[in-house]
């Protein structure tokens, strides 16, 4: 069959060779699949989680003494971590789990005592058992600094619970996992674009079994489409088992497939144009090595794959933010944790559309058959 | 009487400032075993790679069954075999699987078990090539080379670096890939090769064809210049000798 001209049995055949030589290759497919299966096994075991402060956000729509008093009160306790904002942006941060509770203190705030002076505590729904004990906490906090914004001195005793008004709010609760898997997809849609292509091309091209398959009345284009098609078919065989390990650890998706699928196919793309250019560059494996990781490691650490970025000194956060793996990142992880569809994704879309251009056109340049 | 399959017209080729074939001309006819000898560096490799579409040609022609390689190498390389000096395949296939793919990438259903058989590697089917000795993988490449029923088979020093016994074995299978009626040009510097399996041969040195005619009519027009070797002909020589002490069957681990 020729749909097009295209020869569809002699693409088909290149493309289960190519497919069967990948499963075939064992470093293959141990740098690309099991690496970054066993490094989320082992972080997914570990848990970084346990942070034993409480986020509260407060809306000071008061601004008053009694509002000031009782914000002192509030950051008097070791255990609350207050931010100040407007009510509806801490609700926001709220409903992405950013925040534990949030408290709003009305305009013209009051406080009689043993009035809560009409407070409103929004609390996350995310994980009711730590919720329960974080309001009893925080309903501690609140009636103490009330006692003493309404005049009451030092409360004596230790139980001294405010009548504080708890609104639930439906949020999201994430833990780990749900930074991890996002970042783990995105390192794994980069070895496969660097060491898959990389290696195995590179070697035909070195033994001489690519000039043998063109001694055929092939094409190029059909062995370069051939083992393109067969890598995005197995990043996203990768990224279905890596996502659905994923989701039997407990993560969360919030946003719809067709996106992720979409940020996996851009990603791909660029890291296989890279591995194309390393590819076509190099004459054998002892040059392909050292570029490939040079370029992979930096990326794997400093991309935001298993810490955020914003634990980073910010020359180095201003640097690495326009690498392409940080781009992918950030998308998967807002598509992942945020459910933010491509219309909201336009600076990294931007990035990702960037790179890809640059990364193809140095594909092409650098490409040479022998 | 028809053409012929391969005619090379003036050939040129130069990689810096080596001049590798400087003018190279000659005819095949269809059913010919055609040799290109000569030392290392004489060109061969380069004049065969530039008539099979593997070369770009600088100044000359090639037709090969009619079709010029500089407009249609693809055309050329639908209709002839190649074995490439160190030919090489993909690693994780196994001789079927890779039989198979390239009668895809000619368009055509190939029987790979009959293609095995020929080379008689029909017990490696499912082994991959890295597992053959030197043998098994020169006549592996020739039934890779065989896989579109190729007009003209070329064969890049097919021998070179094979034992005795695996050299007679591929000697028989060319013969009987002539006998079925393929065109053969093959290059090597084994000269009893030449003699054995040629119709006609030509000399190559330096980019240029020295010689060109049979075998026979080669040595009979060196003894009518009046040469005489230092050393009569013994009736029989130290391969001889060799192959009567270890036989003709092939060694072949594996």
């Amino acid at each position: 069959m020729r749909p097009f001209g295209i020869r569809l049995g002699m693409f088909w055949a290149l493309f289960v060779a190519s497919v069967r030589m990948f499963v075939r290759n064992r470093a293959a497919v141990f740098f690309s699949l099991f690496l970054p299966l066993i490094i989320m096994l082992i972080f997914g075991v570990l848990n970084f989680e346990g942070t034993t402060t409480i986020q509260l956000g407060v809306a000071d729509e008061a601004k008053n003494q009694a509002s000031a008093q009782l914000i002192d009160g509030l950051a008097a306790f070791d255990y609350l971590e207050p931010t100040s904002g407007a009510r509806d942006a801490l609700l926001n941060q709220l409903k992405k789990g950013d925040l534990d509770f949030v408290i709003a203190i009305p305009a013209g705030f009051s406080p009689q005592l043993g009035e809560d002076g009409g407070l409103v505590a929004y609390a996350a729904s995310g994980d009711p058992a730590q919720a329960q004990v974080a309001q009893g906490l925080l309903q501690q906090a609140v009636g103490q600094a009330l006692f003493r914004a309404a005049g009451g001195g030092n409360p004596t005793g230790g139980a001294f619970a405010a009548p504080v008004r708890f609104e639930s709010v439906e949020s999201r609760q994430l833990g780990y996992i749900d930074f991890l898997v996002p970042g783990i997809l995105g390192m794994t849609v980069m070895q496969l674009g660097l060491f898959g292509v990389a290696f195995g091309f590179v070697h035909l091209k070195r033994t001489g079994a690519l000039r043998r398959l063109f001694a055929t009345p092939t094409s190029p284009a059909y062995f370069l489409g051939a083992q393109v098609a067969s890598r995005l078919i197995i990043a996203f065989v990768q990224v279905v088992i890596l996502f659905g390990i994923g989701l039997w650890f407990g993560l969360q998706m919030f946003g719809d497939y067709a996106t992720l699928a979409a940020i996996v196919l851009l990603g791909s793309i660029i890291f296989l144009a890279i591995g194309f250019s390393i590819a076509g560059w190099a004459k054998n494996e002892d040059q392909a090595a050292p570029v490939a990781n040079l370029i992979s490691l930096p990326m794997m650490f400093l991309s935001g794959v298993f810490f955020p970025r914003d634990a980073m000194p910010d020359f180095l956060a201003n640097i690495t933010q326009f690498m392409p793996l940080t781009y992918v990142n950030e998308a998967l992880r807002a598509v992942v944790n945020d459910g933010s569809s491509l219309t909201s994704l336009g600076p990294q879309l931007l990035g990702m559309g960037v790179w890809a251009v640059i990364t193809f056109v140095l594909a092409v340049r650098l490409f040479k058959w022998e | 009487m028809t053409g012929p399959i391969v005619a090379a017209h003036d050939l040129r080729k130069r990689y810096g400032s080596l001049q590798a074939v400087d003018g190279v001309s000659f005819e095949i006819a269809e059913g010919e075993v055609f040799g290109i000898l000569g030392p290392n560096g004489a060109g061969k490799t380069t004049t065969l790679e530039m008539i099979e579409g593997m070369r770009p040609i600088d100044s000359g022609t090639a037709m090969v069954d009619g079709i010029d390689v500089t407009h249609d190498p693809r055309g050329v390389k639908a209709r002839i075999g190649i074995q490439l000096q160190a030919s090489s395949f993909f690693d994780e296939l196994n001789l079927v699987e890779l039989l198979e793919l390239f009668g895809h990438l000619y368009e055509r259903t190939v029987d790979a078990m009959a293609l095995l058989a020929d080379v008689e590697l029909t017990e490696k089917a499912r082994s991959q090539v890295k597992t053959l000795s030197g043998g098994q993988k020169q006549r592996f490449s020739i039934a890779a080379a065989l896989v579109n029923d190729p007009r003209v088979l070329f064969l890049d020093e097919p021998t070179t670096g094979l034992d005795p016994q695996a050299r007679h074995h591929l000697w028989g299978l060319v013969r009987q890939i002539r006998e079925r009626g393929h065109t053969v040009v093959l290059t090597t510097h084994y000269m009893e090769e030449a003699e054995e399996l040629c119709d006609r041969v030509a000399i190559m040195d330096r980019g240029l064809i020295v010689a060109l005619d049979t075998p026979q009519r080669l040595v009979d027009e060196l003894i009518g210049r009046g040469f005489t070797k230092a050393r009569v002909e013994r009736l029989a020589n130290l391969e001889d000798v060799f192959l009567d002490m270890t036989g003709h069957d092939l060694r072949e681990e594996g």
